[in-house]
Protein backbone atom coordinates (compact mmCIF):
# COMPACT_ATOMS: atom_id res chain seq x y z
CA UNK A 1 0.00 0.00 0.00
CA UNK A 2 1.17 3.13 -1.11
CA UNK A 3 1.96 5.80 1.95
CA UNK A 4 1.57 9.80 1.10
CA UNK A 5 3.99 11.99 2.79
CA UNK A 6 3.80 15.01 4.20
CA UNK A 7 5.05 17.45 1.41
CA UNK A 8 2.20 15.50 -0.83
CA UNK A 9 -0.38 15.85 1.68
CA UNK A 10 -0.36 19.59 1.88
CA UNK A 11 -0.53 20.61 -1.73
CA UNK A 12 -3.12 17.77 -1.46
CA UNK A 13 -5.21 19.47 1.19
CA UNK A 14 -4.91 22.39 -0.52
CA UNK A 15 -6.27 21.22 -3.54
CA UNK A 16 -9.38 19.82 -1.84
CA UNK A 17 -9.95 22.23 0.08
CA UNK A 18 -9.75 25.12 -2.85
CA UNK A 19 -11.86 22.71 -5.12
CA UNK A 20 -14.29 22.53 -2.44
CA UNK A 21 -14.74 26.11 -1.99
CA UNK A 22 -14.40 26.49 -6.32
CA UNK A 23 -17.05 23.66 -7.43
CA UNK A 24 -18.87 22.28 -4.26
CA UNK A 25 -21.94 24.39 -4.00
CA UNK A 26 -19.94 27.86 -3.64
CA UNK A 27 -19.47 27.46 0.38
CA UNK A 28 -17.73 30.73 -0.09
CA UNK A 29 -20.55 33.17 -1.47
CA UNK A 30 -21.18 36.02 0.03
CA UNK A 31 -24.34 35.93 2.11
CA UNK A 32 -26.07 38.76 0.76
CA UNK A 33 -25.75 36.68 -2.73
CA UNK A 34 -28.00 33.62 -1.25
CA UNK A 35 -29.63 34.72 1.71
CA UNK A 36 -33.49 34.10 1.09
CA UNK A 37 -34.26 37.31 3.14
CA UNK A 38 -32.33 40.11 1.36
CA UNK A 39 -35.33 41.76 1.51
CA UNK A 40 -35.40 42.02 5.06
CA UNK A 41 -33.82 46.04 5.33
CA UNK A 42 -35.06 46.98 8.99
CA UNK A 43 -37.23 50.18 8.57
CA UNK A 44 -39.66 51.86 10.38
CA UNK A 45 -43.47 51.46 8.25
CA UNK A 46 -45.16 54.76 7.06
CA UNK A 47 -46.77 56.72 9.81
CA UNK A 48 -50.58 55.70 8.12
CA UNK A 49 -49.80 52.23 9.63
CA UNK A 50 -51.54 51.28 12.85
CA UNK A 51 -48.56 49.54 15.57
CA UNK A 52 -48.86 46.49 17.36
CA UNK A 53 -47.13 46.27 20.94
CA UNK A 54 -46.87 43.15 22.93
CA UNK A 55 -48.93 43.86 26.40
CA UNK A 56 -45.84 43.65 28.23
CA UNK A 57 -44.46 46.36 25.56
CA UNK A 58 -41.28 44.10 25.33
CA UNK A 59 -41.53 44.17 21.03
CA UNK A 60 -43.95 45.70 18.48
CA UNK A 61 -44.41 46.11 14.36
CA UNK A 62 -46.36 47.79 12.46
CA UNK A 63 -49.68 47.05 10.36
CA UNK A 64 -51.07 48.35 7.54
CA UNK A 65 -54.21 50.18 7.19
CA UNK A 66 -57.56 48.28 6.63
CA UNK A 67 -56.03 45.26 8.92
CA UNK A 68 -57.29 44.73 12.74
CA UNK A 69 -56.42 43.60 15.94
CA UNK A 70 -57.94 40.28 16.29
CA UNK A 71 -58.41 37.66 19.52
CA UNK A 72 -55.04 36.35 20.11
CA UNK A 73 -53.19 34.20 22.88
CA UNK A 74 -52.82 36.10 26.44
CA UNK A 75 -49.58 38.30 26.27
CA UNK A 76 -49.45 38.33 22.57
CA UNK A 77 -50.57 40.21 19.38
CA UNK A 78 -52.34 39.47 16.22
CA UNK A 79 -53.84 41.50 13.51
CA UNK A 80 -55.54 40.25 10.58
CA UNK A 81 -56.87 41.18 6.89
CA UNK A 82 -59.96 39.53 6.91
CA UNK A 83 -62.27 38.42 3.82
CA UNK A 84 -66.20 37.56 3.33
CA UNK A 85 -66.88 35.01 6.62
CA UNK A 86 -63.89 36.30 8.40
CA UNK A 87 -61.80 34.36 6.37
CA UNK A 88 -58.24 35.41 7.26
CA UNK A 89 -56.28 36.87 4.11
CA UNK A 90 -53.53 37.78 5.94
CA UNK A 91 -52.06 37.47 9.50
CA UNK A 92 -49.72 39.00 11.85
CA UNK A 93 -48.44 38.03 15.29
CA UNK A 94 -46.13 38.63 18.02
CA UNK A 95 -45.23 36.47 20.56
CA UNK A 96 -42.77 36.02 23.88
CA UNK A 97 -40.50 33.16 23.35
CA UNK A 98 -42.51 30.49 25.05
CA UNK A 99 -41.38 27.14 24.59
CA UNK A 100 -37.81 25.73 23.69
CA UNK A 101 -37.30 27.91 20.59
CA UNK A 102 -33.84 29.53 20.44
CA UNK A 103 -32.42 31.45 17.37
CA UNK A 104 -30.27 28.14 16.88
CA UNK A 105 -32.61 25.72 16.27
CA UNK A 106 -35.15 28.18 14.67
CA UNK A 107 -34.80 26.37 11.40
CA UNK A 108 -36.33 23.25 12.58
CA UNK A 109 -37.95 24.20 15.15
CA UNK A 110 -40.95 26.34 13.71
CA UNK A 111 -41.89 23.62 10.97
CA UNK A 112 -41.73 20.85 13.41
CA UNK A 113 -43.93 22.86 15.86
CA UNK A 114 -46.06 23.18 13.26
CA UNK A 115 -46.72 19.54 12.63
CA UNK A 116 -47.25 18.88 16.32
CA UNK A 117 -50.01 21.60 16.10
CA UNK A 118 -51.70 19.64 13.63
CA UNK A 119 -50.80 21.09 10.70
CA UNK A 120 -50.16 18.95 7.48
CA UNK A 121 -48.31 19.41 4.12
CA UNK A 122 -45.91 21.22 6.11
CA UNK A 123 -42.47 22.40 3.55
CA UNK A 124 -40.09 24.53 4.96
CA UNK A 125 -38.82 26.50 2.22
CA UNK A 126 -35.95 28.26 2.91
CA UNK A 127 -33.79 29.36 6.41
CA UNK A 128 -31.60 32.07 8.13
CA UNK A 129 -29.61 32.98 10.80
CA UNK A 130 -27.96 36.03 11.66
CA UNK A 131 -30.95 37.92 10.32
CA UNK A 132 -30.57 41.68 11.10
CA UNK A 133 -34.18 43.53 12.95
CA UNK A 134 -34.38 47.24 14.09
CA UNK A 135 -34.00 45.64 17.74
CA UNK A 136 -31.48 42.79 17.67
CA UNK A 137 -30.83 39.55 15.26
CA UNK A 138 -32.66 36.70 14.66
CA UNK A 139 -33.28 33.74 12.85
CA UNK A 140 -36.17 33.32 9.98
CA UNK A 141 -37.92 30.84 7.99
CA UNK A 142 -40.49 30.60 5.13
CA UNK A 143 -42.22 27.72 5.01
CA UNK A 144 -46.01 26.77 4.16
CA UNK A 145 -48.71 24.61 5.29
CA UNK A 146 -52.41 23.44 5.77
CA UNK A 147 -54.46 23.82 8.93
CA UNK A 148 -56.87 21.38 10.79
CA UNK A 149 -59.56 23.02 8.06
CA UNK A 150 -57.52 22.48 5.17
CA UNK A 151 -56.69 26.17 4.51
CA UNK A 152 -53.63 26.91 3.14
CA UNK A 153 -51.13 29.04 4.14
CA UNK A 154 -47.51 30.70 3.29
CA UNK A 155 -45.44 31.98 6.21
CA UNK A 156 -42.48 33.91 6.96
CA UNK A 157 -41.79 33.17 10.68
CA UNK A 158 -38.90 34.86 12.82
CA UNK A 159 -37.19 34.97 16.27
CA UNK A 160 -35.45 37.85 17.58
CA UNK A 161 -33.84 38.73 20.74
CA UNK A 162 -33.90 41.91 21.25
CA UNK A 163 -32.51 44.28 24.44
CA UNK A 164 -35.88 43.64 26.43
CA UNK A 165 -36.77 40.57 25.29
CA UNK A 166 -36.83 37.07 22.74
CA UNK A 167 -40.02 37.44 20.54
CA UNK A 168 -41.60 35.32 17.55
CA UNK A 169 -43.24 37.23 14.39
CA UNK A 170 -45.19 35.51 12.04
CA UNK A 171 -46.77 36.42 9.08
CA UNK A 172 -48.92 34.66 7.07
CA UNK A 173 -51.27 34.62 3.71
CA UNK A 174 -52.88 31.95 1.63
CA UNK A 175 -50.88 31.07 -1.34
CA UNK A 176 -53.08 32.53 -3.57
CA UNK A 177 -52.77 35.91 -1.94
CA UNK A 178 -49.09 35.69 -1.48
CA UNK A 179 -47.74 37.82 -4.67
CA UNK A 180 -50.40 40.45 -3.10
CA UNK A 181 -49.84 40.81 0.14
CA UNK A 182 -46.00 39.82 0.51
CA UNK A 183 -44.93 43.40 0.36
CA UNK A 184 -47.29 44.54 3.06
CA UNK A 185 -46.25 41.26 5.46
CA UNK A 186 -42.36 42.02 4.27
CA UNK A 187 -43.04 45.59 5.09
CA UNK A 188 -44.28 44.84 8.34
CA UNK A 189 -41.79 42.14 9.37
CA UNK A 190 -39.06 44.65 8.83
CA UNK A 191 -40.58 47.02 11.06
CA UNK A 192 -40.16 44.36 14.27
CA UNK A 193 -38.55 46.38 16.62
CA UNK B 1 -11.20 10.03 -9.56
CA UNK B 2 -14.96 11.67 -9.86
CA UNK B 3 -15.57 9.41 -7.11
CA UNK B 4 -12.66 10.57 -4.97
CA UNK B 5 -13.33 14.08 -6.10
CA UNK B 6 -17.34 14.23 -4.86
CA UNK B 7 -15.66 12.39 -1.19
CA UNK B 8 -13.15 15.15 -0.89
CA UNK B 9 -15.69 17.93 -1.67
CA UNK B 10 -18.28 16.08 0.86
CA UNK B 11 -15.42 15.89 3.68
CA UNK B 12 -14.15 19.25 3.08
CA UNK B 13 -17.69 20.89 3.06
CA UNK B 14 -18.45 19.03 6.07
CA UNK B 15 -15.07 20.24 7.91
CA UNK B 16 -15.44 23.80 7.38
CA UNK B 17 -19.17 24.24 8.07
CA UNK B 18 -18.69 24.17 11.73
CA UNK B 19 -16.51 27.41 10.63
CA UNK B 20 -19.07 29.16 9.00
CA UNK B 21 -20.77 32.48 10.56
CA UNK B 22 -24.44 33.56 9.66
CA UNK B 23 -26.03 31.44 6.98
CA UNK B 24 -28.52 31.06 4.64
CA UNK B 25 -30.17 27.55 3.09
CA UNK B 26 -33.32 26.18 1.68
CA UNK B 27 -34.05 22.39 2.11
CA UNK B 28 -36.99 20.38 2.37
CA UNK B 29 -36.46 20.45 6.19
CA UNK B 30 -38.28 17.12 6.69
CA UNK B 31 -34.82 15.00 8.25
CA UNK B 32 -33.91 17.80 10.55
CA UNK B 33 -37.39 18.35 11.89
CA UNK B 34 -37.12 15.16 13.39
CA UNK B 35 -34.43 15.88 15.57
CA UNK B 36 -36.06 18.89 16.73
CA UNK B 37 -39.45 16.94 17.71
CA UNK B 38 -36.85 14.80 19.91
CA UNK B 39 -34.88 17.72 21.46
CA UNK B 40 -38.36 19.76 22.67
CA UNK B 41 -39.38 16.05 23.97
CA UNK B 42 -36.36 15.83 26.04
CA UNK B 43 -36.47 19.20 27.68
CA UNK B 44 -40.48 19.61 28.60
CA UNK B 45 -39.19 20.74 32.14
CA UNK B 46 -38.06 23.90 30.74
CA UNK B 47 -41.21 25.30 28.69
CA UNK B 48 -42.60 28.42 30.88
CA UNK B 49 -45.32 31.11 29.88
CA UNK B 50 -47.55 28.86 28.99
CA UNK B 51 -50.32 29.67 26.08
CA UNK B 52 -53.52 27.62 25.91
CA UNK B 53 -53.62 25.80 22.63
CA UNK B 54 -56.46 23.95 20.36
CA UNK B 55 -59.02 26.29 21.41
CA UNK B 56 -57.87 26.39 24.98
CA UNK B 57 -59.92 28.99 25.82
CA UNK B 58 -59.64 32.13 23.95
CA UNK B 59 -60.92 30.71 20.64
CA UNK B 60 -58.36 32.79 18.78
CA UNK B 61 -57.61 31.96 14.93
CA UNK B 62 -54.41 29.62 15.64
CA UNK B 63 -57.15 27.17 17.78
CA UNK B 64 -59.46 27.00 14.95
CA UNK B 65 -57.90 26.09 11.72
CA UNK B 66 -56.55 30.00 11.17
CA UNK B 67 -52.47 30.24 9.93
CA UNK B 68 -50.80 29.70 12.97
CA UNK B 69 -49.41 32.38 15.80
CA UNK B 70 -45.58 32.33 17.51
CA UNK B 71 -46.15 30.17 20.19
CA UNK B 72 -43.49 27.96 21.23
CA UNK B 73 -46.04 25.44 23.08
CA UNK B 74 -47.62 22.21 21.77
Amino acid sequence: MATATPSRLVPAAALTAALALAGCGGAARPRSAASPFAWLRPAAAPSSWNVGRLPSGAASFAYPPGWHSIRTDPGTFSAALTGPGHRIRGYLNETPQSGDETLANWGTFRVAHNREEGDRQVVRESTAAGVRFRSGVGSCVTDRYATTTGAHYREIACIVRGARGTTVIVAAAPPSDWSRLAPQLRRSVASFA
Amino acid sequence: MIVRLVVACALTLGSLAPLSGAVASASPGHATAHAAKHHKKRHHHKRHHGIPQHNGGDHDADNNGGPSDGDGNT
